[in-house]
């Protein structure tokens, strides 16, 4: 659990530092979201990877877009593509894009179990938790 | 057996043949030196059906439907006319100049399309990483007699051969043969084989042109170009260079800077790895431990907990902070504001500039082939830096990398660059700089693997004096990726959405 958890901790490191554009620009850091659903899909891509989760909430279903690190930072510790299967339930914390939309920049990603998957945010100006 | 005359045909070709391998250019390990530019002979981008051996390609039934539905929507739907990496052979004939680099080692070529480059491995070794897909593929090159073979592997299927529709699957395999004809001509031959599409594989040949009278590649940003011509993205007259008839800078022609100020010495290491040529071996793949420089340059206590507290990169001044003109800082306080965010040119993927490239969060290689410094950034741009002591080109040409040329001084490299062209942000932050830049970087190779990088500006426009930045470089046992940025550019809309609120809230108040 130990070893575990550094390695999350190496990750979120790894997907803070590959950013291409500005935090704050896109994200509010005064609107913090939870969100608990399903992993419908995960794009291995550049400069950013996305996870894309169904979340309900009062009935609907909304399909969220989620910003992590580079494919490169995660092919470089070893992730594939298939790491993140479709379906997967996922506990996220981030932030929501200030343009309103159902877009948010990863800070910690949860299995339901309580292990903690790769993602940290995708940039070194996010806030530390 | 054979006549008289046989015997002597027999002969009179062989020698034929010798003389014209003892006029190849060789390089110090014998290969023939594919060293220069050069640029395909012939117009085939269009549609490279003329060069195929036999005529046609032998597309699978389905497929040929497929690819009459892309010639169709050929128009629209060419990824290289949304200035998607046009993936290889493509990237080969496509009517512009490239320059090829060879150490014994590997094989780059750098692309004057969009700053693309190729890094062939002629090492012998394995990818270090398996399974991944890429626009340009991952490329292992050997040696076969006097002809360069080099196995492409792994490119997605979002690439076309060309205009008219042309394409492949994921399963494609190309087999790219380099043969040196004279000094000055290399037949390119490619074999294509992908076992979803065609019904057997196939080949194209070309001669490509050695580009005598060009000294130098410049650059064709397709994206940016496109963007700037829609209005996607707005250049700031106060930092970019006038075009010809433009007004000049409101600020007037730069001043005289005085000079920086005495910095502290650092040494360079006893042990290094050398080159034959006695200097040392700069080789290799480097991550720079740039201390958040992507972030902002100065000094700076956390605020909001929205950036770490840092020391910042800056050596000159002493204080740490960078010697501003007012209009300048107030323009890079502006730049925090979130409206703002859309213009930094990284955010739509543009390449990072000097010397912004080195300390972006990604990795680089550096290559040493003979005459050269040859720098390619993960994030798909290239520097390259003659050492034959030219001068910098004409003041009219202006480049996002500017133009570098370099010198050793003992064994430290140092690289001078001018020509840019102000539309370059220095970090996320917007540390200002302008087409009046000048930056004098050294390499200074501090133990092997080591490298002390430092940079000063010198900029009249945005800046009171020079100043400098000190930053560690360390090579690691790695390989490059690739970066396709605008092709999967999930976050350029959302930057600006908050730009144009901002805008229509501004309109609506006046």
């Amino acid at each position: 659990m130990r070893i575990r958890n550094l390695s999350a901790v190496i990750m979120l490191m790894a997907g803070s530092v590959l950013a291409h554009h500005s935090f704050t620009a896109e994200f509010d850091v005064n609107k913090p979201v939870k969100l608990n659903g399903k992993v419908t899909e995960m794009k291995f891509s550049n400069p950013h990877s996305w996870i894309y989760l169904d979340v309900e909430k009062d009935g609907k279903v909304v399909n969220w877009a989620l910003e992590t690190g580079s494919a490169n930072a995660l092919i470089r510790r070893g992730w594939k593509k298939t790491d993140l299967p479709a379906g997967t339930v996922l506990l996220v914390d981030g932030w929501q894009a200030r343009n309103g939309s159902a877009t948010a920049n990863v800070s910690s990603v949860t299995f339901t179990d309580g292990r903690r998957l790769f993602a940290g945010s995708s940039n070194d100006a996010a806030p530390t938790k | 057996m054979f006549s008289w005359s046989q015997k002597a045909l027999f002969a009179l070709s062989a020698v034929v043949l010798s003389a014209q391998q003892t006029q190849l250019p060789r390089a110090v390990d014998g290969k023939p030196n594919l060293q220069g530019i050069w640029q395909v002979r012939g117009k085939v981008a269009a549609d490279l059906k003329g060069i195929v051996e036999g005529g046609t390609i032998p597309y699978q039934p389905s497929a040929a439907a497929k690819k009459q539905q892309n010639f169709t929507n050929r128009q629209t739907a060419d990824p290289v006319g949304k200035c998607y990496f046009p993936g290889v052979p493509r990237i080969m004939y496509m009517e512009y100049p490239f320059q090829i680099f060879q150490t014994p080692e590997h094989v780059a070529i750098a692309f004057e399309w969009s700053q693309v480059y190729r890094l062939i491995y002629t090492n012998g070794k394995a990818a270090p990483h398996e399974g991944i897909d890429s626009w340009m593929g991952d490329s292992r090159g050997r040696w076969e007699g006097d002809t360069l073979v080099v196995e492409v592997k792994g490119q997605n299927d979002k690439t076309w051969f060309d205009l008219a529709g042309d394409f492949h699957s994921d399963a494609m395999n190309v087999t790219e043969r380099y043969t040196m004809l004279d000094a000055d001509t290399i037949r390119y031959e490619a074999t294509i084989q992908d076992p979803k599409v065609f019904t057997k594989s196939w080949k194209i040949s070309i001669p490509m042109a050695r580009q005598k009278n060009m000294k130098r590649l410049l650059e064709y940003q397709c994206q940016a170009e496109a963007e700037e011509a829609n209005g996607l993205f707005e250049r700031d007259p106060r930092t970019w260079y006038p075009n010809p008839g433009a007004p000049a800078s409101p600020l007037g022609k730069p001043a005289v800077m005085p000079p920086s100020g005495t910095l502290p010495e650092v040494k360079t290491g006893t042990n290094l790895r050398r080159l034959a040529d006695g200097k040392p071996d700069l080789t290799g793949y480097y991550q720079s431990n740039a201390g958040g420089a992507n972030y902002g340059l100065e000094q700076r206590r956390s605020e909001l907990r929205l950036t770490p507290s840092t020391r910042g990169v800056i050596i000159d001044p002493p204080d740490r902070m960078l010697p501003y003109q007012p209009w300048a800082r107030a323009e890079r306080i502006n730049r925090e504001e979130p409206y703002r965010g859309y213009d930094d040119p990284t955010a739509h993927c543009f390449v990072a500039g000097v010397p912004r490239s080195i300390y972006v969060p990604s990795p680089m290689q550096i290559l040493q082939p003979p005459g050269y410094v040859v720098m390619l950034f993960e994030r798909m741009s290239w520097r390259i830096i003659p050492l034959d002591g030219r001068a910098h080109i004409p003041d009219n040409i202006r480049l996002w990398q500017g133009d570098s040329v370099g010198h050793w001084e003992g064994d430290t490299l140092v690289v001078d660059t001018t020509n840019m062209n102000g539309k370059t942000w220095l970090n996320e932050v917007g540390d200002v700089v302008s087409y009046a830049e000048h930056v004098v970087e050294r390499f200074i190779p501090t133990a092997d693997g080591k490298i002390t990088y430092r940079a000063t500006v010198t900029d009249p426009i945005a800046y009171t004096k020079p100043w400098t930045i000190e930053i560690p470089l360390n090579r690691a046992n790695d390989e490059l990726l690739e970066v396709a940025c605008h092709e999967d550019n999930g976050d350029l809309q959302h930057l600006k959405d908050v730009r144009d609120e901002y805008r229509a809230k501004q309109k609506k108040g006046n």
